[in-house]
């Protein structure tokens, strides 16, 4: 007890010493604070130990904590800073506070139209086109396509990334080209959510270490993504193209190059060696615009003693967007799908199928209040929910949420 | 400041003649805030006179994203945002580098050779601007008309005009007209490419961090 006290002591220190770095040399910090009043039916969500496939849903109906975050970039001398991104999303997780991002990034000025970046730490691979804002948020709807809603969820660089860009329209031209690999540990666990609840549509972040579903709770009893079983390191590589401000073009292939025999020794829990391709294309109008089309594919494996299952997996969404002044209307599809292929059993364990609608009015009069209203209707078929919850496969859940957003700090943007 | 006129170091001929030169783009409309600078075709001519130019940053955008200054000006870069920036050039004319921490200012950078300055942020990549540094005794820009006028003295001149947006070769931006005793010399450059996109304005500029 007197050592868990310490520990709280020194962390609440440490917090202090770092608020008083923050005003010292003026770090840009932000403090958000998004209520929900909602609405919602269907099967509870994954984080409630459910199948669901929204972030809220059974009796959750009511005013909820959408999202309380503090986040702080801290320059460290010209070209180094570091990055801290905390939050609390008000439900079941092991901890009510967790990090959600922290990297140290190296950022040297360009040089003759080339510019190298470095992070090193806990953070997003650059996949999604929709979250863009700061702290991995949509300016274009509150709940995540399934594709953002499942790299939530299980996929987060715990390493290093360098990115080289070409400045294109530095030097003239109208393209920036860009290419960017990372190499990572601790995310054997990504691919568990999706055999386990499939994909879902959410806007909740699995903070670093946190977990999914709940103890004891089949089929994801509390799984931990971000852990590390196997002396493999995972890497990626990913290209984006830039046509001026208008037009941005990613591809990136993943593989966490997990040993799918692993198995922890403590909690029995397996290794997920899990790899995809995803490919995207935001489109930016001069009248207020904005298409998005993504596309996603891959599979988990796992092979532990005797057993060789594996699921393939899909998702891509279709989002359309238009901006008039300071308020945005946005409707997106998303389509998604997760098969059993798996050798050894006669189940069809993890199989899903399902699609989604998204509508969503956001009003944003300044930089520090947001509000959004988002209708959201999902139809999904699942095996597991037959299984663990002996209830039909078929789910059609909708939710309606009024966010109401508060930022504070200088970061708090427009 | 922004498009002022020099119309010092001439040397020789008389005044009181003007020199017009307009834009058209393809579709036959006038372009404004194109530059134009103006050379003698024949003689030396000095630089105009160095000005003292201001570029702030006002929601993570410069302003103004444009300037036109004569050799050896300076330009200000103070920072009115609520966050930091780090301006940076790389461009031959003017290699540069400035971390603009909120609440501290830096001396003015001295543009001491012609040429193009492309300028970003290194902290936010939407930010993006040009300084023309021009070593020609008569420069500006373009007005909603689409022209530029200035008093000159007679003779003949080498005019050059530039615009981020132009996509035409640099050997069609460039002219010559003789301006006369009597009356005036005009140039008209009909650009034959459309134009780039403008830069998406209104979009929040918190759009891109990721």
């Amino acid at each position: 007890m007197g050592q868990l006290l310490t520990r709280v002591k020194a962390a609440v220190a440490l917090v202090g010493a770092l608020a008083v770095a923050t005003t010292a040399n003026a770090a840009d910090w932000e403090l958000d604070l998004d209520a929900r009043l909602l609405t919602v039916n269907g099967p509870p969500p994954f984080i409630a130990g459910g199948l669901g496939t929204l972030r809220f849903g059974g009796d959750e109906s009511g005013v909820r904590l959408g999202r309380a975050r503090f986040a702080i970039s801290q320059s460290l001398g010209e070209v180094l800073s570091v990055h801290l991104d905390a939050s609390s999303w008000g439900d079941r997780d092991k901890t009510p506070v967790g990090l959600t991002e922290a990297y140290l990034q190296y950022r040297p000025y360009p040089r003759a139209g080339l510019r190298i970046r470095v992070k090193a730490g806990a953070f997003y691979a650059p996949i999604s086109l929709e979250n863009r804002l700061s702290g991995w948020e949509s300016p274009y709807t509150l709940s995540y396509s399934a594709i953002d809603s499942w790299l939530a969820e299980e996929v987060r660089t715990l390493g290093a990334e360098g990115q080289l860009d070409w400045l294109g329209s530095r030097t003239g031209h109208d393209f920036d080209l860009g290419a960017v690999a990372g190499v990572f540990g601790w995310d054997d666990g990504a691919g568990a959510a999706l055999a386990g609840g499939g994909f879902t549509l959410t806007d909740r972040q699995t903070v670093l270490w946190g977990r999914i579903g709940q103890p004891g709770v089949p089929p994801l009893h509390a799984a931990e993504p971000f852990r590390q079983m196997d002396g493999n390191a995972g890497a990626y590589g990913g290209l984006e193209a830039r046509y001026l401000d208008r037009v941005v073009l990613r591809f990136l292939r993943y593989d966490n190059n997990a040993n799918p025999g692993a198995v922890d020794a403590v909690t029995h829990t397996v290794a997920w060696n899990t790899s995809f391709d995803s490919a995207g294309l935001r489109v930016d109008g001069g009248n207020g615009w904005t298409g998005i089309i993504q596309w996603l594919k891959g599979a988990t494996y796992i092979s532990p003693q005797g057993v060789d299952e594996r699921w393939p997996f899909r998702a891509s969404y279709v989002l359309l967007s238009k901006r008039f002044g300071r308020q945005t209307l946005s409707a997106r599809y998303d389509k998604f799908e997760v098969d059993d292929a798996s050798a050894t059993d006669g189940d069809d364990y993890g199989w899903q199928k399902g699609h989604a609608f998204t509508l969503a009015y956001i009003f944003q009069p300044g930089p520090r209040w947001r509000y959004t209203l988002e209708w959201l209707h999902v139809v999904s078929a699942s095996y597991n929910r037959e299984e663990y919850e002996d209830g039909p496969p078929m789910a059609s859940q909708t939710q309606v949420q009024l966010a109401i957003r508060y930022a504070l700090g200088p970061a708090a943007r427009q | 400041m922004l498009f002022g006129l020099g119309c010092l170091g001439l040397t020789g001929g008389s005044w009181g003649a003007t020199l017009t030169v307009t834009v058209l783009m393809p579709d036959g409309h006038p372009l404004s805030g194109v530059i134009v600078t103006a050379h003698p075709s024949a003689g030396p001519a000095h630089a105009a006179e160095p000005l003292a130019a201001v570029m702030d940053q006002v929601d993570r955008a410069f302003a103004p994203d444009l300037l036109v200054v004569p050799v050896g000006s300076t330009v200000a870069f103070p920072n009115s945002d609520s966050v930091s920036h780090q301006i940076y050039s790389f461009s031959p004319a003017k290699r540069f580098q400035l971390p603009l921490y909120r609440g501290k200012a830096y001396p003015p950078v001295v543009f001491d050779q012609p040429g193009l300055v492309t300028l970003g942020c290194n902290i936010h990549d939407e930010m993006l601007a040009y300084v023309v540094v021009t070593d020609a005794p008569l420069y500006g820009a373009t007005n909603k008309t689409g022209s530029w006028s200035a008093e000159t003295p007679v003779g003949a001149y080498r005019i050059s005009i530039w615009h981020p947006r132009i996509r035409d070769e640099a050997k069609y931006l460039e002219g010559e007209v003789t301006v006369g005793d009597v009356g005036s010399g005009t140039l008209t450059f009909h650009l034959a490419k459309l134009l780039k996109p403008a830069p998406l304005e209104g979009r929040p500029h918190s759009w891109d961090s990721y």
